[in-house]
């Protein structure tokens, strides 16, 4: 095989030349599944630690019967502090809901609730403060049974939400990234296919004077692995630098989204792309090579 | 050497090629292989070198079974033995030197030696001075040596030519019948499918007569046999 490594090493540079528009159609499949691929398992940690992060949140949000009066939600909020598991209760009144919202965006008072049907919408708010994470669940359940609160928002909710759409998204992105997938095995493939033809002559008489098959094989092999391995780099250079962009700007703008950045899993990624471009050109020409080898 | 037992070919398409043919050839023998066309002569040359395995029947070669063997084993069976073409089968973008020295490359010879003995069977065969030409620069006869060449490089036991002068002109025929005369000569055995009348009478060779694919005639030192 060291005798022939030159051989192989030509003809694989050659066979590439022979289809050049082949086989950037070729790199640029893999590449392009494997970005996907490589953008949503980013974006799945990021769900993932941002669920977490959620989790973790010690708030409960209650929204105060609309009817009640403020001395009604002071009773309540003195209500709610004297439960156990409470560390403190914090109230945001409507008024000052409605400031908040006017302050966004942008605009005087007035005009706003004219604006939105001549009363203020909002509710009184009740932030309320856990000690123990564990126990949020448990108080808010028992708060959503208080007559004076219509509504009980806690971290958990989000998180199911998260947790549902990271679900789905983890099935289109599998779909999306197998549909690229196999499109890039079957392009491989035919680049190869296109090579065994182009170099029937040279096959045949490499079979007459007994070469090995996998003395055959081999060239072809490493044009798949390389157009393989091409659309990995490429994909991995294109996830690594724009995931890095896309941190710097989240970080700058969106202070609040806690941003994954951690450097195994980039470098887990990284590699796993280049497998799987490695993978995919494998397939592509042992698809192509499978029926033409026998003796 | 080669023995063929109630050989008998039938080509998916139904074609009986070959009937229960049962053949003996020595070591070093010189054999022709005449009959009319489509009479199963090429179908014979091709299961000798395992190109097509036999319907029914037994093919051994140095007593090695050649039904029997595994498809990964026939690379070796080739590098014993040499193959020679009517069309010659030369690489047109590879010189003649590239074309010969091809043989040894791809069954992975270390590059010195590869040029030492391309470099001497060019010399055997008397192409040396053609070495860097291109096979469209060449004439019949000088493809065909090339084409031998290649066969022989590897020293096999074995040569088979299925009509190697069929597209020449009769004396360069004749210098590639004393090439092959030579190198049967050497030790090698060589079975060869021809039409050559000329060729096979005077050489008074042992003669295999092939019709509607049954050995019909087998003498040595024969001729070839059909009126013209
Ligand atoms: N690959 C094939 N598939 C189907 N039938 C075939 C195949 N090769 C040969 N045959 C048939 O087998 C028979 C013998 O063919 P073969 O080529 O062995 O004859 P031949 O003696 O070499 O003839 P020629 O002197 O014309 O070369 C013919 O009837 C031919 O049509
Ligand atoms: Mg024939």
């Amino acid at each position: 095989m060291l005798n022939s490594s030159g051989y192989i090493f030509r003809e694989t540079i050659n066979s590439m030349k022979r289809n050049p528009w082949l086989s950037l159609a070729s790199v640029v499949t893999v590449m392009v599944s494997l970005v996907i691929l490589g953008y949503s398992i980013f974006f799945l940690a990021n769900a993932a630690n941002m669920a977490k992060s959620f989790e973790s949140e010690l708030e409960i949000g209650a929204f105060v019967q609309i009817e009640y009066t403020p001395e009604e939600v002071q009773d309540l909020k003195s209500q709610i502090e004297q439960m156990p598991g409470v560390e403190s209760v914090t109230l945001v009144t409507k008024e000052q809901a409605l400031e908040e919202f006017g302050k966004t965006i942008g605009g005087s008072q007035g005009n706003i609730v004219s604006d939105v049907g001549g009363t203020n919408p909002f509710p009184d708010k009740l932030t309320v403060k856990v000690t123990d994470p564990q126990n949020v669940k448990a108080l808010a359940s028992s708060l959503e049974s208080n007559p004076g609160l219509y509504k009980v928002r806690y971290g958990q909710d989000f998180v199911d939400q998260l947790l549902k759409f990271t679900q789905w998204l983890r099935w289109i992105g599998f779909g999306v990234v197998a549909a690229f997938g196999v499109a890039a095995v079957v392009l491989i493939s035919i680049n190869v296919k296109m090579n065994v033809f182009s170099r029937r002559r040279e096959i045949q008489i490499m079979k007459l004077v007994g070469a090995s098959n996998s003395f055959i094989r081999w060239p072809f092999l490493i044009e798949g692995l390389a157009l393989g391995l091409a659309g990995g780099t490429l994909a991995a250079v294109i996830v690594g630098l724009g995931y890095n962009w896309i941190t710097v700007y989240v970080q700058s703008t969106l202070t609040f989204l806690p941003v994954v950045q951690n450097e195994l899993l980039f470098r887990q990624v990284s590699i796993g792309l280049l497998l799987g471009g490695m993978v995919m050109g494998a397939l592509g020409s042992l698809f192509s090579l499978q029926k033409f080898l026998r003796a | 050497m080669i023995q063929l037992t109630n050989v008998s070919k039938i080509y998916l398409n139904g074609a009986r090629a070959l009937v229960d043919v049962n053949l003996k050839i020595g070591k070093g023998s010189f054999v022709f292989l005449v009959g009319p066309s489509g009479a199963g002569k090429s179908t014979l040359i091709k299961l000798l070198y395992r190109e097509e395995t036999p319907t029914r029947g037994q093919v051994q070669i140095n007593s090695k079974n050649l039904v029997r063997m595994k498809d990964r084993e026939v690379p070796y069976l080739r590098r014993n033995i040499g193959v020679i073409f009517q069309d010659f089968k030369l690489l047109p973008n590879k010189t003649v030197f590239e074309n010969v020295a091809f043989a040894l490359e791809v069954i992975g010879v270390a590059k010195s030696e590869v040029r030492n003995r391309t470099l001497a069977t060019l010399e055997l065969v008397g192409l040396k001075a053609k070495e860097t030409a291109y096979p469209h620069e060449l004439s019949g006869g000088e493809q065909q040596r090339v084409c031998v060449a290649r066969a022989i490089i590897n020293n096999p036991a074995l040569l088979v030519a299925d009509e190697p002068t069929g597209n020449l002109d009769p004396d360069t025929a004749w210098d590639i019948m004393e090439l092959l005369y030579d190198i049967n000569k050497r030790g090698t055995t060589i079975v060869m499918a021809t039409h050559a009348r000329a060729i096979v009478n005077k050489m008074q060779k042992r003669v295999i007569a092939i019709e509607n694919g049954r050995v019909a005639r087998d003498e040595e030192k024969g001729g070839y046999g059909y009126d013209a």
